[in-house]
């Protein structure tokens, strides 16, 4: 490993001359040492090592800007105007910064990850030790796909991730200095740094959810019980310990600490947004409360006794939140410590007397252990004073307070998705809730408060919602599969043929946050399409969470009706965020265990097998965050395809195919070593749809590949018609691009099919055997020979 | 600062750079102006009276629609006829000065948009506004829209639709 490293630090210098690494006899034998024979070109890639490959994804998927400001205030030169072609101060254009801003999103979402895993692996180094093995169990021998791909190692225990987790830090203090004023100034060159730093996102997922399931024993890729979900599943009378955000320890510990005192029945852990997933992948008798949407209304209504944070998507006003009905806030880690003492050494006895007498708003305590004790002691002793703080305004006097609204409409106007809160408020008025029933429900308003904050009669806007929400839809109980991790090597031995060759139509994975246009049931309904058309559902984080809270015409959530199988029409929960590292890791693993391309340093293969063949296509509907920014560009990189909804074109950058230019889409034939035509296939890498009918089209059509059978291909293609006839009430016009030969029409549409074909003077085409961006074996040779 | 001209969403205001408020009179100068205009037409006004005004402007002054997200099947329920792309689809060709246009005979000069999500609107003028200076914005709906280049104001319903119908109206 020190060898290697040594290796290492040379290339990464600067000033760096080749000839010494390969004239230096002691490194050159290092290097043959670890058999670097059998590795790829890029072992740990710097930031510049794949950037030819992003240039072939960016050649052929524009990045298409949005700009959300015209304007630049990074620097002291500023503001600077953008608009009319006008450069900055510092020469900068408005294509540049908006991808500059893109960057740096990912920059802070892949940190977020990043500083995450670091976290847990030191936790859990401390608790466990650096020997603690990484078994994954007899049905996974790739445990941790990216990591071989990237780094080029097989982990073996925990402190084997940390040299990964070093390589990842070293590239983000790089990528992250490139937004500096005056360094990068292409797009172009933004863009290939923004896929590094989503590539360092996937890393770093992946390096704390596999430090996590090997040292916490959780679940590793085979069926996870069913957990409970939902407000309704909470004892209002027992004391309620609420986790928000994404680390598991402290959780992890205040279930612990419950077991080893007999107390697990005597309190409610639960959570919302990842903590909550990654708990019950711990232990499956907590409660999951539902996503970040439910985080507001869920404070308010009191029903928490304590409130736990630790890291990533936590309302930065839960403090003061959580004091407006007296619950006790217990920050956790370094991330957020919202102005609280840091009281990680005071003995346990003397914090919690100071929390229950009141004497402090809250504490910040860095140590797990002493979380678990300290919010359980807590919550027990001032959960019974706090009962009568429970209770929010009664119908009666939302009624009374809906009277004061002016109707000045401005709660509307500040909504994101402009909801008709305003509606709701009149119709209370009237004594009608209806419309605030239809607002709380499926969170299609997601608690935000910026209405509240509008309101110029200052209605407590979000505790009307939350009071009616509780009067009228009191059995919110659903459930969802408990996060199983990893995709195993069996399921993959099972189902790669399938994929590849299309006859499982494809695989779909609903991940992300919960900024979502009209609420959480289009993610439901839209995972519910895919798993009755026989596709592989794939769920994580916020949106695992919105497919469990619904319920089919049976009345059964999506999780109690299809298998947790890696299989046409399974439904897998892979977990939280840091969990999607899995969804990229299958697509690697469908590359090395189906076509048996190595993994070692051999970035660039696989992800042109997985672009070129793996009918894959991720859907963050509700993505808002920078971490759901780096998770987007990160699978981009592998060539996974992601739909986003409205609100990600707030992200200011799309990556967008053009199928109207066949030339875009020619395509090398590595077997048969000639260019081909190819089709727009995937059309698009980074789309984002304006409804979910529009959305659910698009999916279906980005799970088309050059490498469908034809028998694979009239599978895939049955469903785009059908879905595009459903939606659309018509045929799509396009359809004539994804017909190779008449072998790939669908049965059910032929006649109008043709008729297209017809219209259209179409022509059949040969099939690629082996598509790809790469280049010939002999250009590769003779780049080679230019260089010598 | 005049109710009517600050964006319907007010954030979504970008810079120094702001729509021209205007009137179905100066409206319809930009469309009689334009050679080769396009509507664009979003499922805000599924099922919305304004969309047969809609078809009313396009057959007055012989406008090819571009339907997003589902609209289309909504319009062409309605009778109104129409080419179906995604929103962002449209824009990036648009902004492409060598695009030849839905009727292929060459990207167009004026698009008028109408019954687009709010903020994503706002997004695809803004992209349009920075790199497409071929092409001039006009938006239709019931917000101001101050990324476009001109946009009719923050109006209620009764008021747009009376807007609507004076740009449709054949003298
Ligand atoms: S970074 Fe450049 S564009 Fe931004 S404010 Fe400074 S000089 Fe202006
Ligand atoms: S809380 Fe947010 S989402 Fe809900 S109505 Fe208010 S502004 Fe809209
Ligand atoms: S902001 Fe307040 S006063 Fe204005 S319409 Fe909304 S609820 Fe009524």
């Amino acid at each position: 490993m020190e060898n290697k490293s040594k290796a290492k630090e040379l290339k990464d210098d600067f000033w760096k001359s080749k000839k010494l690494l390969v004239t230096t006899g002691k490194i050159a034998d290092d290097i043959q040492g670890d058999s670097s024979e059998s590795k790829g070109p890029t072992l740990k890639p710097s930031v510049t090592d794949l950037r030819e490959w992003d240039m072939k994804l960016l050649k052929r998927y524009t990045p298409f800007y949005a700009p959300f400001c015209d304007m630049c205030c990074l620097c002291t030169y500023g503001k600077c105007d953008l608009t009319g072609g006008k450069k900055g101060a510092c020469g900068i254009d408005i294509e540049a910064q908006q991808a500059r801003i893109v960057l740096l999103a990912c920059c802070i979402g892949s940190a977020a990850h990043g500083g995450h895993a670091r976290h847990l692996l030191e936790y859990l180094i401390a608790e466990k030790g650096e020997d603690f093995p990484i078994d994954m169990g007899t049905n996974i021998d790739i445990e941790a796909p990216i990591m071989r791909v990237v780094i080029g190692k097989k982990p073996r225990n925990l402190g084997d991730l940390k040299e990964a987790l070093d390589y990842l830090e070293e590239q983000m203090v790089h990528l992250l200095s490139a937004c500096h004023t005056g360094q990068e100034g292409k797009s172009i060159d933004f863009e290939s740094k923004a896929l590094h730093a989503g590539l360092m996102d996937d890393l770093g997922k992946e390096i704390g959810d596999l430090a996590q399931i090997a040292a916490l024993s959780m679940p590793k890729g085979e069926d996870a019980p069913l957990v409970e979900l939902g407000l309704g599943t909470i004892n209002q009378e027992k004391p309620v310990i609420l986790c928000i955000g994404h680390n598991v320890a402290p959780g992890a510990s205040i279930i612990d600490y419950l077991e080893d005192h007999g107390l697990d029945d005597d309190v409610e852990v639960c959570g919302i947004c990842c903590a909550a997933i990654d708990i019950t992948r711990y232990k499956p008798g907590a409660k999951v409360i539902g996503p970040l949407s439910k985080q507001l209304k869920f404070i308010r209504s009191g029903v928490a006794d304590v409130v736990v944070v630790d890291e990533q998507c936590v309302r930065t006003d839960v403090l003061e939140e959580a004091r407006k009905n007296k619950a006790a806030v217990i920050a956790t880690t370094d991330k957020i410590c919202l102005g609280l003492p840091d009281l990680t050494g005071v003995n346990t006895d003397k914090i919690v007397k100071k929390l229950v007498n009141d004497e402090i708003e809250g504490a910040l305590i860095l140590d797990p252990d002493k979380v678990g004790e300290v919010s359980t002691r807590v919550a027990r002793q001032i959960a019974e004073e706090r009962k009568s703080l429970k209770k929010l305004p009664d119908l009666q006097e939302i009624q009374e307070m809906a009277k004061e609204c002016t109707e000045c409409g401005w709660c509307v106007r500040v909504c994101p998705n402009n909801q008709p809160m305003m509606e709701a408020v009149t119709g209370a008025a009237e004594g009608d809730f209806s419309k605030f029933i239809e607002l709380y429900k499926y969170d299609v308003c997601y608690t935000c408060g910026r209405c509240e904050q509008e309101c110029e009669v200052n209605l407590p806007l979000i505790s009307m919602l939350t009071k009616v929400g509780e009067h009228y839809v009191k059995d919110e109980k659903f459930n969802i599969r408990a996060g199983r991790g990893p995709v195993q090597d069996v399921e993959i031995r099972r189902v790669g043929a399938p994929i590849v060759l299309g006859d499982i139509p494809g695989v779909i994975a609903f991940v992300g946050c919960s900024n979502y246009p009209e609420g959480g049931e289009d993610v439901a309904k839209m995972a519910e399409e895919f798993l009755e058309r026989n596709y592989i559902v794939v769920t994580s984080g916020c949106g695992a969470m919105s497919v469990g809270e619904y319920r089919d015409g049976d009345g059964k959530t999506l999780y109690e009706k299809y298998s947790g199988d890696f299989d046409a029409k399974g439904l897998v929960n892979v977990g939280s965020c840091v969990s999607n590292a899995h969804i990229p890791g299958a697509c690697i693993k469908i590359a090395n265990i189906f076509a048996k391309k190595p993994l070692e340093g051999n970035f660039e293969e696989i992800a042109d097998y997985i672009l070129n063949r793996v009918g894959a296509c991720g859907v963050a509907w509700g993505a808002y965050s920078q971490k759901a920014a780096a998770i987007a560009t990160g699978v981009n990189r592998w060539g996974i395809p992601v739909v986003v909804g409205p609100h990600g074109t707030k992200y200011r950058r799309l990556f967008l195919g053009r199928a109207d230019k066949p030339e875009n889409w020619k395509i090398n034939d590595l077997r048969t070593g000639e260019v081909v035509q190819g089709e727009p296939a995937p059309e698009h890498l980074l789309y984002a749809a304006e409804n979910r009918e529009e959305a659910t089209v698009m999916i279906a059509k980005l799970c088309i590949r050059q490498t469908d059978t034809p028998k694979g291909r009239q599978i895939k293609l049955n469903h785009y018609l059908d879905l595009h006839k459903k939606y659309f009430g018509i045929l799509p016009e396009d359809v004539y691009k994804f017909v190779r030969n008449e072998k790939d029409i669908p049965i059910t549409y032929k006649k109008e099919v043709i008729n297209i074909l017809e219209e259209v003077g179409w022509e059949p085409r040969a099939l690629p055997q082996e598509p790809s961006l790469m280049k010939f074996r002999e250009e590769k040779a003779s780049d080679k020979g230019d260089s010598k | 600062m005049n109710e009517r001209v600050i964006p319907w969403q007010p954030t979504v205001i970008a810079g120094p750079k702001q729509a021209l408020l205007v009137t179905p009179e100066t409206a319809e100068m930009m469309i009689v102006k334009a050679k080769r205009p396009l509507i664009v037409v979003g499922p805000l006004i599924n099922d919305n009276p304004a969309q047969v005004l809609v078809s009313k402007i396009a057959e007055k002054w012989n406008i090819p629609i571009v339907s997003t997200g589902d609209a289309f099947k909504s319009l062409t329920e309605a009778g109104v006829p129409s080419k179906s792309y995604g929103l962002v689809e449209i824009v990036n060709l648009l902004k492409d000065p060598e695009w030849k246009g839905v009727s292929g005979e060459g990207n167009h000069d004026l698009v008028l948009f109408i019954g687009v999500i709010y903020y994503m609107g706002s997004q695809g003028l803004s992209t349009l506004k920075h790199f497409a200076p071929h092409v001039k914005t006009l938006t239709l709906c019931k917000f101001f829209h101050s990324n476009a280049d001109a946009s009719f104001p923050n109006m209620k319903d009764e008021e747009w639709l009376k807007y609507l119908e004076m740009l449709a109206k054949v003298d």
